[in-house]
């Protein structure tokens, strides 16, 4: 059958941002559990301090698992698309043969396998750093929490998401694959049919070209937005974090944020030269120069990236402010947060300097698309 | 004129040998057929001759200007101003209209009066249609338009009815001849099919990387003429 094993197991990205969500699930959750266990000891003086603390936990699980796990959504229907897309030849063959769609959607199953590898993963490093995490959060003059170990914790953060998004596969790979079988030999699928709206206006080939492949790619649209987002909200957070005495916590949303930053910006430029490869090598076949193709492509997420940026910016500003003047409202050591001025300005430094490396590394990847490619012989 | 001299290129770190030792002269506005089955090296002789590659040795003359010496740049330059290609699969950029694609090529020679290309190849009324929305030989079409959009000085055409049914190869390879007449640029096919070959004013034979006949038509047949 044509999807394997490895096609689940190469979906690394899904894994690592499952992997991200489940292990910040696992500490905070454990700790909210275990936490209460010391509720006993919790006098009027620290009680604010306290139910800051599983406030936190609350809105940071929410957070976590309720947005991050609609990324991971959002990216098995990539996923599953570009699949069914570079593949649609394949299907209308199976279809043709007799194999209904449900016995075809049901081989996606192995894409919820990415999900399941990444949620052990997060748990994994989730009971790994607890320790820290506990020793973190101890409020002085109370006891420090006992790690103690849940399995309903484990089973409802790694069984029952890989679950949940293994059936979500399945269901979205039927809709893809509910075509008419002479389409998908055609290669004509959901994605790749075109409707001919016509915007009456008579632009350059390259403004046109640039503003058809913002339209024909919009998941690569949302995924550089994201990236952005991520790479502004939590590099700032993260360094804000340090500042509002919480250096552990600080490096951990530090460390997610890059990590979901480059996940997903590495994952839309693969999927956005892949797609054009054959294009590249018309328009380098008739002379166009490798920046001109770069620009053409490339050059009309900009200010798409620039959004991500700037909504980054004013999301982790107000999650902030939401905490110190809400969350934390009554706890009396707790120092005020205001935007920090050289933080952003960091932070926009590093973001147009890793942005810029991003473009040209994937110019250079687009330099390697031979005009070869798309001769008879070849 | 195009002048190749010792033209040798190997794949596969030196394996195969798929073109060994070509000479050839083509002159201005001539009408040539490269014929040969699949493998001999046809179109990887058409690849070297358009600038798409480098043979590894020997060379290639357009007006005394060796282009297999040329840079990566000079050779996009090259391209750029004086070639253009129709490919067996089209190629279209799926997701913009004829207009569009057509641009691809205009833009390129600063060409305004594109249109009248579009009219000349019979797409005049689907300006706004999308290559999904076209039949093969439209699409051809759309690819030989794009092609000619840029003033090409050499029209370079891989297999350019290999992908067509025998009435619309007909109907196009009619549309090229006409074009080519017209306009006077010279013209490079490969092909497989020998039946094309009596359209041509020359007809380059090769097997297993070698040319191993040139021959000239005195009076080269229409394409509704030849068998197929």
């Amino acid at each position: 059958m044509m999807i394997g094993l490895k096609d689940g197991v190469k979906l690394v990205g899904i894994s690592l941002v499952s992997a991200c969500a489940v292990f910040v699930c696992t500490f905070f959750i454990n700790f909210y559990i275990d936490v209460r266990g010391i509720e006993y000891a919790v006098t009027d003086e620290l009680r604010a301090l306290y139910d800051a603390q599983l406030a936190t936990a609350r809105l940071v699980c929410a957070i976590a698992g309720g947005f991050i796990g609609v990324i991971v959504a959002v990216m098995l229907v990539f996923y599953i698309k570009l699949y069914v897309d570079g593949n649609a030849k394949k299907i209308g063959i199976l279809k043709a043969m007799g194999y209904s769609d449900g016995e075809i959607a049901l081989r996606f199953w192995v894409f919820g396998l990415s999900v399941l590898i990444g949620c052990a993963l997060g748990s994994a490093a989730g009971y790994a750093v607890m320790p820290t995490v506990y020793r973190e959060m101890a409020i002085d003059g109370l006891p420090q929490a006992e790690i103690a170990f849940h399995a309903s914790v484990l089973l409802s953060l790694t069984l029952a998401p890989a679950a949940v998004f293994t059936a979500f596969a399945c269901g979205y790979a039927y809709f893809c694959v509910k075509r008419p079988i002479t389409d998908l030999l055609r290669g004509i699928t959901a994605t790749t049919e075109v409707k001919n709206v016509d915007s009456g206006k008579d632009r350059s080939f390259a403004l046109e070209l640039c503003l058809k492949t913002l339209k024909s790619k919009k998941a690569t649209v949302f995924f550089v937005a994201f990236s952005c987002f991520c790479f502004s909200a939590m590099v700032q957070m993260g360094f804000s974090m340090r500042d509002l005495d919480s250096a552990v916590m600080g490096a951990i949303i530090l460390g997610i944020g890059l990590l979901l930053a480059a996940v997903s910006m590495l994952m839309a430029m693969a999927a956005l030269v892949n797609a054009n490869k054959k294009n590249v090598s018309v328009m380098k076949a008739f002379g166009y120069s490798l920046k001109e193709c770069a620009l053409y492509i490339f050059g009309g997420y900009m200010p798409f990236a620039l959004l991500g940026f700037g909504i980054g910016t004013g999301y982790q500003y107000g999650l902030l402010k939401l905490m110190t003047e809400l969350v934390f409202n009554d706890v009396g050591q707790m120092p005020n947060y205001v935007f920090d001025v050289g933080i952003f300005f960091a932070t926009l430094a590093a973001f147009v300097l890793s942005y810029a490396l991003v473009m040209l590394f994937y110019t250079r990847r687009m330099n390697k698309i031979s005009v070869k490619e798309i001769m008879s012989e070849t | 004129m195009i002048s190749a001299y010792h033209i040798r290129k190997t794949y596969t770190s030196g394996a195969t040998e798929v073109l060994k030792d070509i000479s050839l002269d083509i002159a201005d506005g001539e009408y040539v057929v490269i014929l040969g089955a699949s493998g001999s090296g046809k179109s990887t002789l058409l690849s070297v001759l358009s600038g798409l590659e480098r043979p590894d040795s020997g060379e290639i003359l357009y007006d005394g200007t060796d282009i297999s010496k040329m840079t990566d740049k000079g050779l996009t330059a090259f391209r750029r101003e004086k070639v253009g290609f129709v490919f067996q699969q089209y190629y279209l950029l799926s997701h913009l209209s004829v207009e569009n694609n057509v641009k691809l090529g205009a833009n390129l020679a600063g060409n305004k009066n594109f249109r009248d290309i579009v009219d000349a190849v019979g797409l005049g009324d689907k300006l706004k249609s999308k290559p999904s929305e076209l039949s093969g030989g439209e699409q051809q079409r759309v690819c030989i338009a794009r092609a000619l959009a840029k003033s090409p000085r050499v029209l370079f055409l891989d297999e350019p009815t290999g992908a067509l049914d025998e009435a619309t190869g007909r109907n196009v390879l009619d549309y090229l001849i006409k074009l080519k007449r017209e306009r006077g640029f010279t013209m490079i096919a490969v092909t497989h099919n020998k039946n094309i070959a009596d359209t041509a004013d020359k007809v380059i034979e090769m097997n297993s990387g070698k040319i191993v006949g040139i021959s000239l038509n005195s009076q080269p047949k229409n394409a509704y003429d030849i068998g197929w």
